[in-house]
């Protein structure tokens, strides 16, 4: 099961954190690829974005479903494909450190299924740890420079 | 002249990655010369590696070694019966004579080695003068990447075929995507792939030196209107200096990413080529410059193309091979909602047919996009594209309930497109199509013992029904400058142009404007690219002061 998760430590607090992340809309556009989310209710959207597989880019299309917000170190959510037959979640969490530390984790798990998962699968290996990353590194980012702190 | 910094000073100077220029490159330096490899883009490979990787070779080895027989006379004949008069015998004869001890070489001398893909017969053996058993197009055995070093990160990627063999399904067929995962995962490649790094390994053992990101742009000439050098231009733009003392070999593809001059040659538009951007026809505008012959230049190695529009291939939309227009439940349309031509035809020659003119109308009433229209049996049956059986029909593919509402959904005349169906489902009933003859050809069917009725003729009429565009696609051009039989370019007085050398899709076809079988592509190019290696290597030229 393609895979990855990625921490950093925040030089902020948790709440300042927390306050961010629980707001989808702060986040989306620094998804890797990104190109356009809907907001259906409070826990379920949709979400387009361009995945550059290295060789090539691929256009998806998936569904989010929050299944817990646990104010303020974790929000974790299942994603299935739309426009292609994938499934899986992630989550982010916090955890304190002091008042002006928090450690930051990002976490994706994709699985591709049909008759192409076993290929699809391979290039996932790749692709899902290397967008936890770049996901995450982009919102510790956006954080600290809307917060006036060194990254 | 006296006054050029050279960068570097070789006997051989070779531009491109593919097929035709690596065995160039090979070939000169088996033969003694000093080779430098000069690639425009950032990954090795060109058009080959984006391809099958196959070679078609008359009287090959591999055959023999597999029990069928080939015959000389049959070969040419069959090659003039494709040809219609559009080709010179001299380099048919060429080609059939030396194709055949160069892969011979290739195999014992640069490991660069086949096998001959028994389930994948000849395109055309339908007709009376082709090879009926066995079939001379061969297959790259399975190539471990890490022979390469750290250039395999280098060597280009192939979107369009997976790392499976021909035999093993890779162009048509059942694919095992858990043999594909395995593939990817140990780094073995086939096809395209496996052909280059095979080659690229033979030119590593030569010593032959590459570099990437670093295009050829202008041919330096002596006085005596000799070839002696290369300007080429760094992708930084930085211009440098190539000196080649016996020659430049031309091996940089062909010209179909170039608007410009697709406008000038083509007859119509290439949309969407399936090869690598970097295609614009490099090699071209440098032989004009210098005055060289041109020859087949409105011809190309053409593809109905289709396109899944969420795969892009280095910023552009990935034109892909498609599926699904030669077996049952499915016919192609043009705009007017009529079959045009034989729907099974090879890849070459329906796009040939989009060319049609209508004297009376004045229109060209095939020009694409035209349609592939199919049925829930077809979609329930095939991968179509991207498109998998048992899958929901993802939302760039129009479908409808009715042939009526789908013909309006994608701008095509419905009262045609019903009628049309009806009378297609009626040749399936009758199990004779007796407008384009489906069912009686070999490309059809391929690899299930060619075509038949059976095989053939299906009727479309369970909903929902689905099309999809084919537009003018092309796995590269073929015209070029005009090459003799040792790959040298010939000028408009018909002599060589000392020391300038082409090959592949970089020059004229030498076969004329045919694709005789899988490998039509790049057999001649290998082959006429090891002639001009081996040529421009023992060649003393008649030097300028410099």
């Amino acid at each position: 099961m393609p895979q990855g998760t990625h921490t950093l430590s925040v030089p902020l607090s948790i709440e300042t954190i927390w306050e961010f992340v629980q707001d989808m809309n702060n986040w989306a556009p620094l998804v890797p690829g990104y190109i356009e989310h809907e907001i259906l209710n409070e826990n379920e959207s949709t979400w387009a974005f361009k995945g550059d597989l290295g060789f090539m880019k691929k256009t998806v299309k998936l569904k989010i479903d929050i299944k817990e917000w646990n104010e303020p170190s974790a929000v974790i959510f299942d994603l299935s494909g739309l426009s292609d037959n994938f499934k899986g979640g992630g989550y982010f969490k916090a955890e304190k450190v002091s008042d002006n530390e928090t450690l930051m984790t990002g976490n994706l798990d994709i699985t591709a299924g049909g008759m192409m998962g076993p290929m699809v699968n391979q290039i996932l290996v790749k692709f899902v740890p290397q967008t936890a990353t770049e996901l995450t590194e982009a919102i510790v980012t956006k954080l600290c420079e809307d917060n006036n702190v060194p990254v | 002249m006296q006054n050029i910094q050279w960068e570097k000073e070789v006997d051989v100077i070779v531009l491109g990655t593919g097929g035709a220029a690596l065995s160039a490159a090979i070939a000169a330096a088996d033969n003694g010369a000093s080779v430098l490899v000069l690639e425009k883009t950032h990954q090795i490979g060109g058009t080959t590696a984006y391809s099958g990787g196959v070679p078609w070779v008359p009287l090959n080895h591999y055959m023999k070694d597999q029990g069928f027989s080939d015959n000389r006379e049959q070969v040419i004949a069959f090659i003039k019966r494709l040809t219609l008069g559009r080709a010179e015998e001299s380099m048919i004869e060429r080609f059939v004579d030396k194709g055949h001890e160069i892969f011979k070489f290739l195999d014992e001398e640069a490991q660069v080695r086949f096998k001959t893909p028994k389930t994948y017969p000849e395109y055309y053996r339908n007709l009376d003068e082709a090879l009926k058993d066995g079939t001379r197009s061969l297959d790259p055995v399975p190539f471990d990447l890490n022979l390469i070093g750290d250039w395999g990160m280098h060597l280009r990627q192939n979107p369009i075929f997976p790392p499976l063999t021909l035999e093993e399904g890779g162009a048509i067929g059942s694919i095992d995507f858990t043999v594909v995962a395995e593939r990817m995962q140990n780094n073995i490649v086939t096809m395209g792939r496996s052909l280059v790094g095979s080659l690229f390994k033979a030119c590593l053992d030569r010593g032959v030196e590459t570099l990437l990101n670093i295009a050829g742009k202008e041919l330096i000439m002596g006085e005596n209107g000799e070839v002696i050098g290369l300007i080429a231009e760094t992708s930084e733009g930085e211009k440098k200096y190539f000196k080649a003392n016996n020659g430049v070999i031309l091996a940089s593809g062909g010209f179909e990413w170039n608007k410009q001059l697709t406008k000038a040659f083509l007859k119509m538009d290439i949309t969407h080529p399936v090869s690598p951007p970097g295609n614009e026809g490099d090699a071209l505008m440098m032989a004009m410059k210098v005055g060289a012959a041109l020859d087949n230049m409105s011809e190309a190695w053409w593809y109905p193309a289709m396109v899944d529009p969420t795969f892009e291939y280095e910023d552009n939309v990935m034109a892909q091979l498609g599926n699904g227009r030669n077996g049952p439940n499915s016919i192609v349309v043009n705009k007017h909602g009529r079959r045009f031509a034989h729907e099974g035809t090879t890849y070459n020659d329906l796009p040939r047919t989009f060319f049609n003119f209508d004297p009376v109308n004045i229109e060209f009433p095939n020009e694409a996009p035209v349609w592939l229209i199919f049925d829930q049996q077809l979609k329930d049956r095939e991968l179509i594209i991207t498109m998998t059986p048992g899958d929901p029909a993802p939302d760039w593919v129009d479908q409808a309930a009715t042939l009526q509402e789908l013909a309006e959904k994608v701008g095509v005349n419905a009262e045609n497109l019903i009628d049309e169906v009806a009378k297609w489902n009626g040749y399936c009933e009758q199990q004779e199509d007796p407008d384009f003859h489906r069912g009686t050809i070999q490309f059809e069917n391929l690899t299930g013992g060619g075509g038949n009725p059976e095989a053939n003729l299906g009727k479309i009429e369970k909903g929902p029904f689905y099309a999809l565009p084919i537009y003018l696609g092309a796995l590269g051009t073929n015209g070029g400058p005009k090459i003799d039989g040792n790959g040298r370019v010939i000028n408009f007085a018909g002599q060589p142009i000392q020391g300038l050398y082409a090959a592949g899709n970089a020059s004229a076809n030498p076969l004329g404007p045919i694709y005789p079988s899988a490998g039509g592509t790049i057999g001649p190019a290998m082959v006429f690219g090891f002639l001009a290696g081996e040529h421009a290597a023992k060649t003393t030229l008649v030097k300028s002061e410099v």
